[in-house]
Parts: C-alpha cells; sequence; structure tokens
C-alpha cells in the first residue's frame, strides 16, 4: 500500500496531463454531438492528422535534427498549424461527408463518419508509412531544464507545456462561448436548430464553425501529445477517439463543460488504474468505463435524461 | 389477385431446378479456376458470402449498428483453434467443434445484446466498438501468464476437418464445404426475412416504438438478431480458422468487420441477393486491382462515404431482381390502365353503406383507470384521472392542446408506466406493462403524427401486426414446419380482411406498396388497419381525422362507427374535430391541465361551464 501511496502523487500528474488531452478531444465530440446529436467517428483521425501536422512543421523547421529558430516559436507555429489544418479538415469533412445527409437516417450518418475515418487513417498510412514519426524534443529542448523534481515527483516541462496549453485553450473556448454572440448562437442551435433558424440564426455557418473549433482542438490535443510522448503514427487515432469520446460520454454528451471534467476524470483514472493493473490492460479499464457509463448512465455524470417524445 | 402477390415466391418445382441449378455450378466451379490461387479466392468469396449474410441479420433486417461483430467471427475461429489442435491437446472432431462454436458464440452475442439493449444507433455502436477493441486486446495478452490465445503469433496447425472419415484436405473439397454452408446460410436468410422474425426486425428498424406498440417484442427480437447474427459468424469462424489453418488476432480486427460493413451496405442493407452479389464483388474485385493495394482500405472508406450520400439503399436497392419484371400496378387483368378515380368512386358507394347497427354499448366494464397520474419532472401531465370504458362503447377525448389525451393513451398503451394509479383491462392490471405485452392483452392504438413503417409494404405493415398473435421460432421458421406455413397463411389472410375494410384504397396492387407512397388520407387508413390487425379489443385511435378534408372526415367518421356497429368494436378517440366527436361517440370525456373536468354525454358536456371556460376562456366579471 506503501508504494501505491508514494506513487499517488506522480500519478495525479500524469493522469491531469493525460486528462487535459482527453477533455481537448472530448470537447470535438461533445460540441458536434450538440448540435448535430452525431457521433463524429472521424474525430480521432482529425487528431491523429493535427499529430502529423505539428510533426511537419518540426520537421521542415529544423536542419538536421537542430531547430533553426527559436524553440518556443517553433512550439507555437506547431500548435498554430496543426490546429489550422485540422480546423480545415473538419470542415472539408463536415461539407462532402455529413451535410449532405444531415437529413438522412442517423445510421446513415454515422457510416459515413465511419467511412471518413478509415478514409483519412489509411491515406495517412499510404503517404507517411506505418512507422511512427518521432518528435525531436531533445533536441528542441536541453536536457537540463526538460525535466525537473519537485520532492518525490518527476515534472516535465512539455507536461507542463499541455496542462497550460490544454487549459488555456479551454479557458477560451469558454468565454467563446459564454460571452460572445457567435457563442449564443451555437448554443441556441444546440438547443434547437430549427428555432434558431426562425431567429434568423445562419445555423449551417454556425455548423461549420463548430467543426472549425472542435477539430482545431482536436489537433492541438494531437500536437500536444506529439510533444509529450514523443511520436506519431497513423493508428493513434483511433483509440484516442475512442478515449475521447469516453471523455464526452462520461461528463455527459452534448455538455461541453462535462467534456472536460470527464476527460480530466477519464486521464486521472486511467493513470491510477496503471498501479493496480498491467499496463497492458490500461484502455481495458477506459473501455470497461464507457462500457458501464453508457449503459448505465448514457445521459453521463453531468447530464440530465430526458425522456423520448412520443 | 394472383399476379400482383409473392413477388419473390417460386414454385416447387422451380425451386428444385433453380437448388439442381447451384449445385451443379457449384460442382463445376472449383474445376475452372485457372490456378489455386484463384480457388482460394473463390472459397473465400464463400466465407465472405456467409460473414456478410451473418451481418446483415444484425445490421441489415434489425438495424443494429453492431460494431462487435468481427469479434464473433473471431470467437467462433478461436473456439475451433483452441478445440482441435495441439494448444491444449484437446482434439475434438470437426462436426462436433461447429454446431458448439456457432452456439457458444451465439451464446456471446445474446450477451453483449443484453448488455446494450437500452442503447440506440451511435451509442450502441460505440459500446460494441468498445467490446470489439477489448476482444482483440484479450487475443493479443492472454498468452502470458497462462498461454491461451498464443498472443500475436495466434494458433497454428489445427486439426484437420473429418467427416465420417472423409478427410477435407484438398481445395476443392473446401470450396464445396464452404460453399455448401453458405448455400444454406443464403436459403435460412430468404426464409427468416419473409416470416414473423422478419417482419419484426424491419418493423424494429423502421420505427422501433411502434413495432413495440404493434405487439413486437422489441427487446426479444434485437437479442435474437444478435444471436442470429453472432451464430452465423461464430460458425463461419470455424470454416474460416480450418481453412487457413490457423487464427491470428489480426484476422478479427477492425479492417475487417469494415471489408464485411461494406459488402453489406454495396448490396444493400435487409437485401439478401444485394448482400450476396456486394460480398462476390468485393472479394473478387480487389484481386483485379492489386497493383493499387494501398489503396484498397482507402477506397472502402469511400465507398462509404459516396455509397450514404448518393445511393444508401446500396447497388441493388429498389431495382431489385425480381420486382423488375413486375406489371404496371395500376393495369387491370385486361390491361387497361384504371384511374384512381374509378378505384376511388368505385368504393365510395360501398363505405356509405352503414349497413344494420348489431352492436351497441354494453354495461361490461372493459377498460378501468383509478387515479392515474404521471409525472414528467415537476409536471403533472394527468393527474388523478379515472375512468370506466364499456364493452362495445365508443368514448372520444377531447380537451384543448397540452391536456394530457396523448399522455393518457401512452400510459394506456404501456409506453410510459404511470406514476401511480391502476389501470384494469378484462380485470387485470395492466399498468407498468410493456406495450406488446398491452397488445397482446388486446388493445391497439394509432399515433398522432403517423408511425408507420414507411419501407415496408401495406401488407407487411398490417402482417407485422400479428407477431403477438403467432408464436413459431426460428426452427419453425428455417425447416418451414406446418406450424409455420399454417401462422402465415393465417396472418396474411388477416392482415387481407383488415385492409380489405378500406376497399381499393389499401388493397389489390397497393398491397405490395410501400407504405411511404400512399397519400396521406391513406396513411392515416393504414395505420387504423394496423392496429386491427393485432386481432384488439379495444381500440385507442389519436386524432383519426386529423389533416383529413371534410369528405374524408365524413367518411372516417363513418367507418369508426362501422367497426364497432357491424363489427363490435370498443373505441377510444382523441379528437379535434367536435363534428366528429358529436357523431360517434356514446360518451366524452373532457381534459385540461391533466384532470378530468367533464363526462358525459355529448350534449351534457358541450354545455358544461368548466369546458367552455377550458375552450374559450372565462369572461371578465
Amino acid at each position: 500500500m506503501e508504494i501505491y501511496l508514494q506513487q499517488l502523487p506522480q500519478q495525479l500528474v500524469n493522469g491531469l496531463t493525460l486528462g487535459g488531452v482527453y477533455a481537448l478531444i472530448a470537447i470535438g465530440y461533445t460540441m458536434v454531438y450538440g448540435i448535430l446529436s452525431m457521433l463524429n467517428f472521424a474525430h480521432g483521425e482529425v487528431y491523429m492528422i493535427g499529430g502529423f501536422a505539428g510533426w511537419w512543421v518540426l520537421h521542415l523547421l529544423s536542419r538536421g535534427n537542430v531547430p533553426i529558430i527559436n524553440a518556443s516559436l517553433i512550439i507555437s507555429l506547431m500548435i498554430i498549424i496543426a490546429m489550422a489544418v485540422t480546423g480545415l479538415l473538419g470542415m472539408g469533412i463536415e461539407r462532402f461527408a455529413y451535410r449532405p445527409l444531415r437529413k438522412a437516417p442517423r445510421m446513415n450518418l454515422l457510416l459515413s463518419a465511419l467511412g471518413v475515418s478509415i478514409f483519412l487513417q489509411n491515406l495517412v498510412l499510404n503517404y507517411q508509412g506505418a512507422k511512427a514519426r518521432f518528435f525531436l524534443v531533445s533536441s528542441l529542448i536541453p536536457e537540463s531544464i526538460r525535466v525537473f523534481h519537485i520532492g518525490n515527483v518527476v515534472f516535465s516541462l512539455m507536461r507542463i507545456l499541455v496542462i497550460v496549453v490544454a487549459f488555456l485553450l479551454m479557458a477560451l473556448l469558454t468565454v467563446l462561448i459564454k460571452k460572445t454572440k457567435v457563442g449564443k448562437a451555437m448554443r441556441a442551435t444546440a438547443q434547437d436548430t430549427e428555432a434558431a433558424t426562425f431567429m434568423g440564426i445562419d445555423v449551417d455557418r454556425i455548423i461549420v464553425l463548430v467543426f472549425l473549433i472542435g477539430s482545431a482542438l482536436g489537433g492541438a490535443a494531437g500536437t500536444l501529445v506529439g510533444l509529450m510522448f514523443t511520436q506519431v503514427d497513423y493508428y493513434v487515432g483511433f483509440q484516442a477517439g475512442l478515449k475521447g469520446f469516453t471523455a464526452a460520454v462520461l461528463g455527459g454528451i452534448g455538455n461541453i463543460f462535462g467534456a472536460m471534467i470527464g476527460g480530466i476524470i477519464l486521464g486521472l483514472v486511467e493513470s491510477l488504474a496503471t498501479t493496480f493493473f498491467p499496463a497492458t490492460y490500461k484502455d481495458v479499464v477506459a473501455f470497461v468505463i464507457l462500457i458501464l457509463v453508457l449503459i448505465f448512465r448514457p445521459w453521463g455524470l453531468m447530464g440530465e435524461k430526458i425522456p423520448e417524445k412520443v | 389477385m394472383a399476379p400482383t402477390l409473392a413477388k419473390t415466391e417460386l414454385n416447387k418445382t422451380n425451386k428444385v431446378i433453380l437448388y439442381v441449378v447451384i449445385g451443379i455450378v457449384l460442382a463445376v466451379v472449383p474445376h475452372l479456376m485457372p490456378n489455386s490461387y484463384w480457388l482460394r479466392i473463390y472459397t473465400m468469396t464463400g466465407l465472405f458470402v456467409m460473414l456478410a449474410l451473418g451481418l446483415n441479420v444484425v445490421a441489415g433486417f434489425a438495424g443494429l449498428l453492431d460494431l462487435a461483430y468481427v469479434a464473433f467471427f473471431g470467437i467462433g475461429g478461436y473456439i475451433f483453434a483452441l478445440l482441435s489442435s495441439n494448444q491444449f491437446n484437446i482434439h475434438l472432431p470437426f462436426l462436433l467443434v461447429l454446431p458448439l462454436s456457432a452456439f457458444l458464440t451465439m451464446g456471446f452475442g445474446f450477451a453483449l445484446g443484453s448488455t446494450s439493449l437500452r442503447l440506440k444507433g451511435d451509442y450502441l455502436a460505440i459500446v460494441t466498438l468498445a467490446f470489439a477493441q477489448i476482444f482483440k486486446l484479450l487475443l493479443l495478452n492472454l498468452d502470458r501468464p497462462v498461454n491461451i490465445t498464443g498472443g500475436v503469433n495466434g494458433i497454428f496447425n489445427l486439426d484437420p476437418v473429418n467427416i465420417f472419415g472423409l478427410k477435407i484436405v484438398s481445395p476443392v473439397l473446401y470450396s464445396y464445404l464452404i460453399w455448401f454452408f453458405a448455400i444454406i446460410v443464403v436459403t435460412a436468410s430468404f426464409r427468416i426475412k419473409k416470416s414473423r422474425y422478419g417482419r419484426g426486425w424491419e418493423a424494429i428498424r423502421e420505427d422501433e416504438l411502434a413495432a413495440e406498440a404493434m405487439g413486437v417484442n422489441t427487446t426479444w427480437m434485437k437479442l435474437m438478431a444478435f444471436a442470429g447474427g453472432a451464430f452465423i459468424a461464430g460458425g463461419t469462424g470455424v470454416l474460416f480458422a480450418s481453412f487457413q489453418d490457423s487464427v491470428f488476432p489480426n484476422n478479427f480486427d477492425f479492417p475487417q468487420l469494415v471489408v464485411v460493413y461494406c459488402m453489406v451496405i454495396l448490396g444493400g442493407m435487409g437485401n439478401i441477393v444485394g448482400v450476396v452479389v456486394g460480398a462476390i464483388l468485393l472479394s473478387i474485385l480487389p484481386e483485379f486491382l492489386r497493383e493499387y493495394g494501398a489503396y484498397r482500405m482507402m477506397s472502402y472508406g469511400l465507398i462509404l462515404i459516396v455509397l450514404m450520400a448518393l445511393r444508401p439503399q446500396g447497388i441493388l436497392g429498389e431495382i431489385g431482381l425480381f420486382t423488375r419484371g413486375k406489371t404496371r400496378p395500376d393495369r387491370d387483368e385486361t390491361g387497361v390502365l384504371k384511374a384512381s378515380t374509378d378505384l376511388y368512386y368505385g368504393e365510395r358507394e360501398q363505405i356509405g353503406q352503414l349497413g344494420t347497427p348489431q352492436y351497441s354499448m354494453t354495461d361490461r366494464p372493459l377498460l378501468e383507470l383509478k387515479n392515474v397520474t404521471m409525472n414528467f419532472g415537476g409536471l403533472k401531465a394527468v393527474d388523478d384521472l379515472s375512468f370506466t370504458l364499456h364493452e362495445k362503447e365508443i368514448l372520444s377525448i377531447i380537451g384543448p392542446n397540452g391536456a394530457g389525451k396523448t399522455t393518457a393513451f401512452n400510459l394506456i398503451s404501456g409506453i410510459y408506466p404511470p406514476s401511480s394509479g391502476k389501470i384494469f383491462f378484462e380485470g387485470a392490471d395492466i399498468a407498468g406493462s410493456k406495450p406488446h405485452q398491452v397488445v397482446e392483452a388486446g388493445i391497439a392504438r394509432t399515433f398522432q403524427n403517423q408511425r408507420l413503417f414507411n419501407n415496408m409494404s401495406v401488407l407487411d405493415n398490417a402482417k407485422v401486426s400479428q407477431f403477438p398473435r403467432t408464436k413459431s421460432g426460428p426452427i419453425s421458421i428455417l425447416f418451414n414446419f406446418p406450424r409455420h406455413k399454417k401462422e402465415e397463411k393465417e396472418t396474411e389472410k388477416i392482415a387481407k380482411d383488415m385492409l380489405n375494410l378500406f376497399g381499393a384504397r389499401l388493397t389489390g396492387y397497393r398491397f405490395d406498396q410501400k407504405a411511404m407512397f400512399l397519400s396521406y388520407a391513406n396513411r392515416r387508413r393504414l395505420e387504423i388497419a394496423r392496429a386491427l390487425s393485432t386481432n384488439a379489443k379495444l381500440l385507442m385511435l389519436d386524432e383519426p381525422s386529423a389533416g383529413m378534408n371534410p369528405q374524408e372526415t365524413i367518411e372516417i367518421t363513418n367507418f369508426i362507427k362501422k367497426l364497432r356497429d357491424i363489427y363490435g368494436y370498443t373505441i377510444i378517440v382523441i379528437e379535434h374535430k367536435l363534428n366528429v366527436v358529436k357523431t360517434i361517440s356514446d360518451r366524452v370525456i373532457v381534459l385540461d391541465y391533466g384532470s378530468k373536468i367533464a363526462e358525459g354525454g355529448y350534449g351534457e358536456v358541450a354545455n358544461n361551464k368548466q369546458v367552455i371556460e377550458a375552450y374559450l376562456g372565462r369572461k371578465r366579471n
């Protein structure tokens, strides 16, 4: 037991970092679900492509593994470009795969989303290969300041960066949704698309915007995870997507603040679980949580149960 | 009537000829293959036909997006590998392992179904996906501490198939074995599709709530879909493992699932011929495009996106091989086109005749509500409602919008369990029963906002309602036992009799027309015919005349009266058109804010001060 207690602070830090990333992914799911009531299956791939976009920025701005400009500038560029690329990608997905199906049965929409996911995953497989790409973080930040200790707990600069960026982005999103006119339009559209149309809101534009923001946050998560775990491959989106979805469901799907909290809870639970289970079963823990929540409390920890209208 | 019916029905001799032809083709084809590579593709195609048809049961017939399907295929394969190899030195014979594994896998399907029954659409998809992931993680990691699955390396060198001394080792014999089972699965698919099970599933896919309200035990049927799909997948897994002589986790991974989904979707979900064609196409085509192999999975993704956007019903879809040759439906036997007005006016006179009333209201209570209350959060939609309905009575429920009329219907028909109170039907308390149990007890309803099974034919819409009155199980359907044949005949007769009550509007060529192509008024009529086909005693009609023109309203009014006067049904009607209420009602109940504010004959109620206030508001003092 003692050994667990010793590990606890470290696992809390790890869990919080992981949780921040899951929260960023979960927001993308939950925003789309809130407005279109659909599960954007392709969101995991958007995250993966965000990771690759970050890698390419780093790759192009390095000569022989040594960055050619200031490290903080590179990291900012990586995140911003990854967000831009995935934001546009999200808009494209909406336009070509989902918009034609807006009036179709939900199953068709879901299958189309599945198609997008497979398409993107294999597109990247074809052009980037099956091997992982490595982020050469060691040349980006000198060893001396990359890791430091407070008591028994190891902090890495990257983890702190991930936590800071993730929470900063979530704070920005909160302001956008709570305080701006566009945010109000988004909330209105999520409540009732038709009524929002009648109030003069251009629902199509709001939906595009939701895909843009949600995907950009997913892309940011992709790059952040790349910086933290120093690699990305074509298959990471699948698992990450499932985790993000689990976080979204945990917080009550459609509920943005729920997604943030769900992400953090999932991150913490997963980190703590590795203390008790073999690491290979870490994912099983997450999936079991997903299954249990969906079966016993499908409206999530924060959501409300709504009876079906007959 | 004969030519308009039974579009896929072949007579006995044709069936025999068909099977003989198939037998000859299957016997010859393996010898025509240019080399052993193509023979292998041919055999794999047979496996994919089975696999796709199994998925077609779950996703196509029942509309359940089961993403764990490929795991069942894997479970079947691994069971065979564990029970017929050196892994644990167990060597059970193939003919025992095949059914054993299929049934065990079916058990897993049943278990998965029962944990995820309450979930719909996206949630079901994601939960089943999570199960599939857990399955794969277990396959990969259960080589330690005890080696069960062999981890990444899988299990190989499985026992050769031995059927009564005949060892199946040659590729040609394998192709015979696998295609033999494929043909069985095709036949079984056809049989189940046109049975009560097939109709039940299709109804669930179209509208689950309406299916339940027409007496389909949706919980059970969804479980059966999971179990049926898993059964086929498990059996196919055994054949696949034996054919490949090994099993690996990769054989049962997500990409494999996507391939099978593409086959089913390409062919058209639920369309058996289409799914078979889809499976064959997607097994063979990639072989011709092998230099583009890297793009294979990418193109599967594109297939899904493009098909969903442009042709969600699949490539065969509506141009189905068998519907093509049909003559124009509105042509009579002599080939003369009939205008729809001919049909209309030909029938009108008949409807006009009411005949001599044979039945009228009795004193025997049929339905009794006692202090029934329904809370939605803080809102009391129905507040302490009590009333008695007598046998062969026509009772109207009226009241302003939001008065709780439809909620009262939903409580009686079991869609919501009441928060408190009792509902007695023929003396038994039915409060809290499931809708299909209420139907079985003898109550049927229509919906205010029309919930027909739009993609099913008019006749099938009515046939669905016989679900609770028929009992044939999968075995008797698959083997076409006499009991099943008899029940099918009865179902058809009752459905046609009920549709006949509306004359030419729902009969003749319209039997085979999809419900969605009917006119608005005909769809309302079909809803009533569908409810009648449940053999109900008590009929609950929710705004039967809504949206009808004056002529149609008069007709439906007379029809409702006729249902009681001539056929002896007991009826509760929710209606806004007061002239309808006035004509048909023995008694009227007025609801306002969930409570009963008046009850009595139409004249009595119409002059009630409270009722007038509820409708028109209070005069200012």
